[in-house]
């Protein structure tokens, strides 16, 4: 019984021209059991950045909210909405804070910075981030995420075409996970629209 | 071998418990009350280690209590929700954290809503329509995925409670014996009988 | 301070315990993919033990029949010795009947040359691909311990969760909502699919395993048989990092 995997739950963040996306499954399991079909683990950081934290389901809501709080305190204090590059470091400086008694979670963040450019990151629960270009993927279904993106994903995609790639790598990822999958969220953020899209999935 | 059930209605939710208090293989206790009012409109129903339980369910009664007195308003079930799974995800990581799963709820009179809540000992909280904790869940999740509808009526959800408690007396080898079973509705909170849903007069 | 031979332990009585591991996993994948009058068998050809490539170039697939190939995975030794015993019963089979069976008919063979070692299993995947006795193009995906089913593609082996998927959503199709336009096909059938689609699946499954899996790559042998036309192998190159 692996704490990361009693819940369940996948996310997954993809890079277009001048947008990006992020997206997440709706389960929330105690191990086999299914106790939830809208469990959200994407959220909102500041308009145009959205972070997902799949992993051990008391610690996505605790992170989500002591999140909430430094970025509400950053704000206050620079006067200004933090950038997603920013952000991508408070998250991993909160996470290393609990060095030896870590937030079972693994968080991907996806946003548009001040200079309209697409921004991912992803790290594992202690921290550690990865700067990608392409794509980054997290949860019980990392492996089938993983092998999805890579054959599906390609540079600059627009929106639509981005939305379409990273809902197929999610649903067809989910589906080969019993732990992931009961619904899907997507969201597609560009400069000035932010859009979000609820997948019609298997339901088992 | 405890076992807890909640359904969302129309306009009401509805908290089922087992009564029995066992230690090891014996019952000593067959009419014990694993529910608590913790407002006008709210129940909590409790389940998981003994002394921790009562423990934990009092604190929780008494904070609420506190707030309504220091603010002349009481928490709405989201928020007692939320800083009930607060005090269970803090207490995870002290020296002896509490072993405590809940099914919080009632009815919310600002939206005219029923809330239902699933929280357990990690402090994982779930929105939900129907919830269960303890074995009942692997025996009554599938009942209610089939027959609860969000619309219910208060006798269409005491017949899906039935219906729940039927299929862990057929097929669940322990015998629970009666269930206490509360409604939380626009009117407060009150005891019903199972069997034929009329209210309980305390006594 | 007791010398190597003096320790205590060595006194006490206690019982001393050894073991040995009979098992190892020598990573790779391999993938199968029919359609209707041929099928495509695949698969990388590193081989690997821990962090340490074995051989840049091991072959996982044999040929069984003009229109049978068989691909396994997992310890090569279990791998080469069911390929070994596999070619020897059908050698048998031919000498005393003069023909070649078909794919079911191996396929059954298989089975119970897997279940025969129930109790110490083959520690290998396999599958099979290649024309059957309807003409059609076909694969057949067995466990260990010899459980096995007929299906139109399967991956297995290192990357098997990396690729599994991408076949689901490539092959059948899964959650691709079909074209209004296009009236569709009766029910339980598939597009059929055309040589040049799925061998440029499989490149691209290979090449996205090799990405992201580390014993996965170095090269990639892709076998086709076509109906009427027999097996053919063609080579390709994939990273070696």
């Amino acid at each position: 019984m692996s704490i990361m995997e009693l819940n369940g739950g996948s996310c997954v963040a993809m890079v277009g021209k001048g947008c990006v996306a992020i997206a997440c499954d709706l389960r929330l399991g105690n191990q086999a059991l299914t106790i939830a079909c809208n469990h959200e683990k994407v959220f909102a950081a500041t308009e145009r950045t959205y972070y997902g934290l799949p992993g051990l389901a008391s610690d996505t809501i605790t992170v989500r909210d002591k999140l909430r709080q430094r970025v509400n305190l950053y704000a206050m204090k620079e006067e200004r909405t933090i950038e997603p590059e920013t952000f991508a470091h408070l998250v991993s400086s909160t996470l290393y804070e609990r060095r030896f008694g870590p937030y079972f979670i693994e968080p991907v963040i996806a946003g548009i910075n001040v200079k309209d450019e697409p921004f991912i990151a992803a790290m594992d629960l202690i921290g550690c981030l990865n700067f990608a270009k392409d794509f980054v993927v997290s949860g019980t279904a990392s492996e089938k995420l993983f092998g999805m993106a890579e054959s599906l994903w390609e540079p600059d995609l627009e929106a639509e075409d981005l939305f379409e790639t990273i809902s197929q790598t999610l649903l067809n990822a989910v589906d080969r996970d019993a732990y992931s999958g009961w619904g899907a969220v997507v969201w597609v953020i560009e400069k000035d629209k932010v859009t979000k899209r609820w997948l019609k999935a298997r339901m088992d | 071998m405890e076992v807890s059930f909640g359904i969302t209605g129309k306009d009401f939710v509805l908290f089922a418990s087992d009564t029995s208090a066992a230690r090891s293989i014996v019952r000593m206790k067959s009419n014990e009350d694993k529910q608590k009012v913790i407002g006008k409109h709210l129940v909590m129903a409790y389940s998981g280690e003994p002394g921790d339980t009562v423990q934990f369910a009092e604190y929780v009664e008494r904070n609420l209590r506190l707030y309504q007195i220091r603010n002349h308003l009481p928490l709405r079930p989201s928020s007692a929700a939320s800083w009930t799974r607060n005090q269970l995800a803090t207490s995870l990581r002290s020296r002896k954290p509490y072993s405590v799963n809940l099914l919080l709820g009632g009815f919310d009179p600002t939206n005219t809503t029923p809330e239902l809540y699933w929280i357990d000992y990690l402090g994982t909280l779930g929105v939900v329509p129907y919830a269960a904790h303890g074995y009942g869940a692997y025996f009554a999740l599938s009942t209610m995925d089939r027959w609860h509808k969000p619309d219910m009526n208060l006798e269409e959800g005491l017949d899906l409670l039935r219906k729940c408690v039927d299929e862990l007396e057929k097929r669940f080898i322990v015998n629970l014996g009666e269930f206490t079973v509360r409604v939380a509705d626009k009117d407060g909170v009150r005891q019903v009988n199972l069997k034929s849903g009329e209210a309980v007069v305390p006594v | 301070m007791t010398s190597q031979g003096a320790k205590l332990s060595n006194y006490t009585g206690a019982p001393q315990q050894r073991s040995f591991n009979p098992y190892s996993d020598n990573g790779g994948t391999i993938l199968a993919i029919s359609s209707e009058n041929f099928a495509i068998v695949a698969a990388d050809t590193r081989q690997s033990e821990g962090y340490s490539i074995q051989t840049r170039y091991a072959k996982k697939c044999y040929q069984l029949t003009d229109e049978v190939v068989m691909a396994v995975v997992g310890f090569q030794a279990d791998g080469t010795a069911l390929a070994k015993r596999v070619k020897q019963r059908l050698e048998w089979y031919y000498h005393t009947h003069s023909e070649v069976p078909s794919l079911a008919s191996i396929a059954r063979m298989v089975q119970t040359m897997l279940y025969g070692k129930r109790f110490f299993p083959y520690y290998a995947h396999v599958i099979l691909g290649g024309i059957d006795r309807d003409g059609t193009g076909a694969v057949y995906s067995f466990d260990p311990v010899g459980s096995y089913e007929r299906e139109s593609c399967r991956a297995a082996g290192a990357a098997q969760s990396l690729v599994q998927p991408f076949l689901d959503n490539m092959v059948y199709s899964k959650n691709q909502t079909a074209d209004p336009s296009v009236a569709p096909l009766p029910k339980g059938e598939r597009p059929v699919l055309p040589m040049e689609t799925v061998l440029s699946l499989v490149i691209d499954a290979f090449t996205g395993a090799t990405e992201r899996h580390i014993e996965v790559g170095d090269g990639l042998q892709i076998w086709t048989i076509v109906k009427g036309e027999g097996a053919k192998l063609r080579e390709l190159p994939l990273k070696r990092d």
